[in-house]
Formats: C-alpha cells, structure tokens, sequence
C-alpha cells in the first residue's frame, strides 16, 4: 500500500494515499506501516485524508499500528472524512486516537510550524 | 393565502422514480478484493439513481461487514465459494439479501454485539476486531437470518431517511 512518510522535526508525518482502508488491503497497510516506523523514535502522525472509506478491517488495522509503537510512541490521526470520523465514532475508537482536523494542527500541537 | 395553500416542501427528496423499483442482483465470488470491486460498483450506481450520500455510505460499510463475514468466517478465507446479493430500492429504504453456501453461523444464529470497556483496556489489550456485528446491529433495521437448504440467507434493510 502506498503511504508516504515525511519526517517533520520530531513528528513522522505518513500520508496514506489510496482511497480506501478495507479488509482487501488491511495487511498490506499494517505490513507498510510497520517497514516505515521501524526506525522512527517520535510521535506518528497518520494523515487520512484522502481515505473516504474504512472499514473494521480497515480499523483493525490502525489499532495494530496503534499496539505496533507500544507505550512510548503516539499514534495520532487527522483529516478524518466523514464517513472515517462516522465508523471510528460507532466503534467508540475515537476516545482511542488524538484526533486532529487538518495536518497542520497535528503539528501545531507538537510545536511544529507546518510551513516547510 | 392560508397555510394550507402553502407548496408542500421536504427534507427528503420527493417520491420518485429512483425511489420505486430499482433493483440489482449479482453473483461474485468471496474474495476480499471483489467485494471491494462490487461494493465501489454499486455505490456508483446507487449514486447515479440519485439516492443520498449517508444511507449510502451506511449501506457500504454494513455490506462490507456482511460480506467481510462471509469471506472470512461463512467460506473461511478458502478463496472459494460465491456470494449473491440482490438489492432493491422501495418504499424508502433500500432492502438487501445476502446469499452463501458456507459455514453455518455458530448455534445457527447471528453473533451478539460485543460490548467493550475502552476506559478499562489497556493499549496492547485494545480489540483489533470484532466490531463488524456491532457496526451492523446499529446501522440496519429488519436484520434477519435464515439457515435454509444448505445456504445462510440475510436479509436487513438501510432506511432512506435515516
């Protein structure tokens, strides 16, 4: 799956591109995460805004990639659509997550300046 | 002019064609990567008929779970065995019925919601699965199940508005 990461300061910003989390793709998200944080010692912030569709295969998977940082990393979202915001609110999953509307709160919050 | 006068106006979209009689059956094997393809078909047509965004999104996310069910635990993740799901759009809502030849659902009837206390879990003990039936109690009405000549048969419906 394709999610591009970005190393801002402290923060790894990765940016998942396709469309949609389900059940077709859960492993290959998990499997993809897992390669880019290995290294990563900081908080991980996991842009979803261009994911207009997730199931709970899908949110499975993000909860793994939760447990995947352990204690001492965060595991933060942002840009959730609707439908995204909808299934993680159900689920009860957002009481989970620190939730932030845009990526550049999400940096802002680690006292990141998104410009670049 | 009294009240009584007044054009009648709707929140919902007035009752229409779309509305009336559509009806779509297909037959597709149980495979994670079709149900995808045929659930992203269907929303494009349901979309095209004109119905609204949020019930087709409900519908989306509880045929993904239905048929995720199905894949996974009805067929066993073999790879094998078809599923039919035939759906009809009438009196407001949009009916659907899924078909299987798999395993029966365990004691022959459907899985409860299963509640969890998120206050009280810790991180590495969150649930990574499990919330597909809760997700499906939630968002149909008319949910039902039938064991019958060698097939799991289900039938709910996702009310037009709301």
């Amino acid at each position: 799956m394709e999610i591009v990461m970005e190393a801002k300061g402290p923060i790894a910003l990765l940016h998942v591109m396709p469309d949609r989390i389900d059940a077709s793709v859960a492993i290959q998200f998990k499997d993809r995460f897992r390669d880019l944080v290995r290294d990563w010692a900081g908080p991980v912030v996991l842009d979803l805004q261009n994911v207009v569709f997730l199931d709970s295969s899908g949110l499975g998977a993000v909860v793994a990639a939760r447990k995947l940082l352990g204690e001492g990393r965060q595991l933060e979202l942002s840009g959730l659509t609707p439908a995204v915001e909808k299934v993680m609110r159900l689920t009860r999953m957002n009481a989970v997550f620190p939730i932030h509307d845009t990526v550049a709160e999400a940096l802002q919050a680690h006292g990141v300046a998104p410009a670049a | 002019m009294s009240v009584e006068d007044l054009p009648i106006t709707r929140d919902r979209p007035p009752p229409g064609l779309p509305l009336l009689g559509w009806t779509g059956l297909r037959r597709f094997p149980a495979v994670p990567q079709v149900v995808t393809m045929e659930l992203v078909g269907l929303n494009q047509t349901l979309t095209q008929l004109g119905l609204p965004i949020e019930p087709l999104f409900t519908l989306e996310l509880v045929l993904a779970e239905v048929l995720n069910n199905v894949v996974e635990h009805a067929y066993e993740d073999r790879g094998e065995g078809m599923i039919e799901l035939a759906i009809a759009v009438r009196d407001h809502a949009i009916h659907c019925e899924v078909l299987d030849h798999g395993t029966p659902m365990p004691n022959g009837c459907l899985p409860p919601k299963r509640r969890y206390d998120l206050d009280a879990t810790g991180m590495q003990d969150l649930p990574e699965g499990g919330f597909g039936w809760g997700l499906i109690r939630d968002m149909t009405r008319g949910l039902c199940y039938a064991r019958e000549a060698g097939a799991n048969r289900l039938r709910f419906r996702v009310d037009l508005d709301g």
